[in-house]
């Protein structure tokens, strides 16, 4: 018995370590959140003032709340969609036998690894309206210049060009892997029946892959929930809201307005949001992909 | 002429037929590669000219950044702009806070990360399935969500712009558990209960058997939380406003805004921007085989 005992204690002390920072910093501030929603706070007055559902009733009148909702779902569509597709189109390029192929991999991979601020800058310098990079080559093609980060039609455009340009190598990577595990006498058996290539990577290639594609949709899909870096740099939301996600939503009321309530609940449809996505991914998951 | 003769004769004809076949499409192919080798470079060289644009404008002249069309190849080369940018703000502290804060964290999560998915693995307890599940939900949940709380905590502690704060709120992360939990179930449990019999404990089982034998994937954890910590922004930006206390993103930040006067200086901002990144790309160039394994790993993560 006391054997047991014993067993039981060590094995949750070894837990401790881990467990206590993630109930300080992520468990607890979950609850604590949830119930920040019911409430009107502005960070100074002692008391929390409970309002029950008057922050979410006021968020679903709020007609910045749907346009911040339709900007998230443009940013989720508009990085998620082209990384995976551009990443998979990289990886079928590279895949057969390429010479200084490692050399590609290092150049398209490498703007994952820098620091986004960083490069966001750079991005934005670009952007410049008046003589940067992006309108002179569009003067090149014939194009007229763009306001871009000015142009509450073009700024998400520019920002989802910078995140694509940071997450595509990545997602390249993820494709080779899954390319290289091919079963190459399943694919030599479909070319010896006669299979042209888009018929080979329609039904060998793309069922095969789809563990990869699904787990990619579902990081990047978190990702885009959780950009904040680029968007803050470049456009802090601006113009017009144009760029303004739940998540840049959320941080602007908390701590440009102090309005503890609204920002609670918006964070808390954001959880939603994710346990909702997770949920339809586990379901999903089961029907469509191959493993 | 016999059997054997006349059968070697078709024999030649088909090679004969066979080797024509095979000619026409590796023309075509010899093509393809030409297309994807053209390809690959253009998608390459497009993908690093951002970095190259960010050195080369770093040189320019405040006049020459301004021209329009801009030039490709500085007319004169202002290495100043580099030594003026260094020196218009603590860019050193900066890399230096980063770098130590980014390395605490490393250090602390190697530890935290291995306990945990030892006592997930390889240990018997009851609430074993709580936690599993636990460490699941938290990977699908963006702690980006939940920084109101966490500063609201942060600051009851007391912690709110120091080192401890940035370290200690950082500390622990499902990934790298999720990322060793997944080395440890690969290592077989006989090899624990031999450590058992021969009279150790579960913790030198853990690090004097265990932790070498998955050395790889403590490599890619530490090398992949190492970048992600020194890039680190929005949180550690929303915790410390004492500029002492800035990692290098952050610090970076300010000087655009700030000392930048938010594009009037782009050619020392380019410059900041560039040294910020050098490090990284270094490190990068050093340990790609590395970081590009986490693929492997992360995937294979998910398979579970």
């Amino acid at each position: 018995m006391r054997v047991k005992l014993w067993r039981e204690t060590e094995a949750v002390l070894f837990t401790l370590p881990a467990l206590i920072p993630l109930l300080i910093f992520w468990l607890g501030p979950l609850g604590y959140i949830v119930y920040l929603s019911f409430t009107d706070w502005d960070f100074m007055s002692p008391d929390k003032l409970f309002v029950g559902l008057d922050n979410y009733s006021y968020l679903l009148t709020n007609s910045e709340f749907y346009r911040s909702l339709k900007v998230t779902l443009l940013f989720g569509l508009g990085s998620v969609v082209p990384t995976i597709v551009g990443g998979l189109a990289l990886a079928m390029l590279m895949n057969s036998k390429i010479k200084s192929s490692g050399l590609f991999r290092t150049l398209l991979f490498s703007p994952w690894v820098t620091p986004t601020v960083a490069v966001s800058i750079a991005w934005s310098w670009i952007f410049e309206p008046e003589v940067g990079l992006a309108n002179l080559l569009l003067g090149w093609v014939g194009i007229s210049p763009i306001g871009w980060l000015k142009d509450q039609n073009w700024a998400l455009v520019a920002v989802l060009i910078v995140t694509l340009w940071k997450s595509i190598g990545w997602s390249m990577v993820f494709y080779l892997v899954a390319l290289r595990n091919l079963p190459s006498d399943l694919l030599e058996a479909a070319s010896i029946d006669g299979a042209g290539s888009w018929d080979k990577f329609r039904s060998i290639t793309l069922p095969l892959i789809s563990p990869t594609t699904f787990f990619l949709s579902i990081i990047l899909t978190i990702q885009s929930l959780q950009a904040y870096d680029q968007i803050n740099v470049m456009t802090q939301g601006g113009p017009a809201g144009s760029t303004r996600t739940l998540l840049y939503m959320y941080y602007q009321s908390a701590f440009e307005s102090f309005n503890v309530g609204e920002a609670s609940s918006i964070a808390v449809v954001i959880i939603l949001i994710c346990v909702l996505l997770s949920g339809v991914s586990f379901l999903l998951g089961r029907r469509l992909v191959h493993y | 002429m016999n059997m054997t003769t006349l059968t070697n004769q078709t024999r030649k004809d088909n090679s004969r037929e066979e080797v024509q076949k095979r000619k026409v499409p590796r023309a075509g192919k010899g093509f393809a590669t030409a297309l994807r080798y053209l390809l690959l470079a253009l998608v390459s060289l497009t993908m690093a000219f951002p970095f190259y644009w960010m050195v080369i404008s770093g040189f320019k002249t405040n006049d020459e950044i301004w021209q329009f069309p801009p030039t490709f190849w500085p007319e004169t080369f202002r290495w100043n702009n580099y030594v003026d940018a260094w020196q218009a703000a603590p860019f050193a502290r900066y890399i230096l806070n980063s770098t130590g804060v980014a390395a605490a964290i490393c250090l602390i999560q190697v530890i935290n990360s291995s306990m945990m998915a030892y006592a997930l693995t390889h240990m018997r307890f009851r609430i074993k399935g709580v936690l599993t599940g636990l460490i699941l939900v938290g990977y699908m949940i963006p702690s980006t969500a939940v920084y109101l709380p966490s500063y609201l905590v942060l600051s009851e502690l007391k912690l709110l712009d120091s080192y401890t704060g940035l370290i200690v709120s950082n500390c622990v992360s499902v990934f790298s558990i999720f990322l060793i939990r997944q080395a440890f179930m690969q290592v077989s449990h006989e090899l624990v209960e031999a450590g058992q019999l021969d009279g150790a404990s579960h913790f030198r089982i853990l690090w004097t058997i265990m932790t070498p034998l998955v050395r790889s994937s403590f490599a890619v954890m530490v090398l992949i939380t190492f970048i992600d910590q020194y890039n680190n922004y929005f949180w550690p930006m929303l915790i410390t406003k004492d500029p002492n206390l800035q990692l290098v993103s952050a610090g970076l930040r300010s000087f655009f805004v700030e000392g930048g006067a938010y594009g009037l200086a782009w050619p020392q901002i380019m410059a900041a921007s560039a040294f910020t990144i050098a490090p990284l790309l270094i490190l990068f160039l050093f340990t790609q085989k590395t970081i590009m394994q986490s693929v492997n790993i992360t995937a294979g993560v998910n398979k579970n």
